[in-house]
């Protein structure tokens, strides 16, 4: 099956905006994730077997491709995470902690939380899209949330 | 309130700017302004270790715009330059019938270590330094450096790796192309091989 890309855009930009941003931590670049994501769907050849097929691999592209900027020489004049943080609204206090906390994380425990904590996606399937054993994934996701526990303290439960 | 619903209440606060181009044909236009500019980073890299000869012809033509002679797809191509905000230049230009775009940037390091933000034919001519890689419609692989261009399809092998070694001006310089699984061609050029110097099978210019 093969969706429009303006179908997927309503219903996924903001998704692979958080997700290139989470990785990045610059929206310009997250921007151009997500539309080079994009491009890379309307061009590819793949078959998809399903809508959740094509969001996990939307995801996973657009992961691929903000670890990359990440490592490629040319940066832009970045407009710095506190900086672009005084541009978004949120709706608590609270709110704005747990973001800056989780943007304080390693990328290896912050993407696993995104994945877990904003897409809903079980353990199983975030092993799937970052490659990861399952093991492994378990073991990202505990210290991630222990991370976020010991700097939150009451502003994040204590689940499991 | 669960550590789930806290999580996306925060993360709700991120939006796009709208800023993104969804027509198809508009897609179809930019791919190659995108699949081009992963090319420019790694060509900019380059530039500021080996340093920039000035062999790219600029004219300035009056306020921010200049024009630029540059190889693109093995072909001296004229260009028109545009600073785009960000310390870098964007470089428009018609192929094929249609205008596509380019852009890139990057800083010189000095020896005592101050920055200097290249100017566009610095740019330019780290980009010409480079070789770029470009799936056809066909499904043919090219390879195209200063005036070459070559069809490399056949030289991957069984693990979607391609060696080859490319001469221009009496340098040589070595390609590690991958055909990695979203059929895109990430490489790394060196003038020193990476492998046995064997393994690199030689593209003479047409």
């Amino acid at each position: 099956m093969k969706q429009s890309v303006q179908e997927l855009a309503a219903l996924y930009q903001n998704n692979l905006f958080a997700v290139a941003f989470n990785v990045c931590k610059n929206a310009q670049d997250a921007e151009d994730i997500v539309q080079d994501t994009f491009i890379q769907y309307y061009t590819t050849k793949k078959e998809f077997d399903s809508e959740q097929h094509i969001r996990a691999w939307l995801i996973r592209v657009a992961i691929n491709k903000a670890k990359n900027v990440n490592q490629t020489f040319w940066k832009r004049n970045k407009l710095s995470l506190e900086d672009y943080m005084e541009t978004l609204t949120f709706e608590t206090p609270e709110s704005e902690n747990l973001f800056e906390t989780v943007m304080c994380l390693p990328e290896k425990y912050r993407i696993v939380i995104h994945l877990f904590y904003y897409e809903d996606y079980s353990v199983r399937e975030i092993a799937d899209i970052l490659k990861l054993g399952e093991s492994n994934v378990k073991i990202r996701l505990s210290r991630g949330r222990a991370l976020l526990r010991e700097t939150l303290k009451e502003e994040w439960n204590d689940d499991k | 309130m669960t550590n789930r619903e806290r999580y996306k209440q925060a993360f709700s606060a991120l939006h796009p700017s709208g800023r993104l181009s969804l027509e198809v044909e508009e897609m179809a236009h930019i791919q190659k302004k995108h699949k081009t500019n992963m090319a420019i980073a790694a060509a900019i890299a380059c530039a500021v270790i080996i340093g920039i000869p000035g062999t790219v012809y600029a004219a300035d033509i009056g306020g921010i715009q200049e024009k630029l002679s540059m190889w693109l797809y093995g072909e001296k191509t004229q260009v028109d330059v545009t600073e785009n905000g960000g310390g870098g230049y964007t470089f428009t230009y018609e192929h094929d019938g249609e205008t596509e775009q380019v852009s890139g940037g990057g800083i010189i390091i000095g020896e005592d270590g101050t920055e200097t933000w290249m100017d566009a034919g610095e740019v330019a001519e780290g980009m010409n330094q480079h070789a770029s890689i470009e799936e056809d419609e066909e499904g043919r692989v090219w390879v195209y450096y200063y005036d070459q261009k070559s069809d490399i399809t056949e030289l991957f092998d069984e693990n979607n790796l391609c060696l080859i070694s490319l001469s221009h001006d009496g340098k040589t310089v070595y390609l590690e192309i991958t055909r990695d699984e979203y059929d895109s061609y990430p490489f790394r050029q060196s003038s020193e091989p990476e492998y046995d110097r064997e393994l690199y099978t030689f593209v003479p210019a047409d």
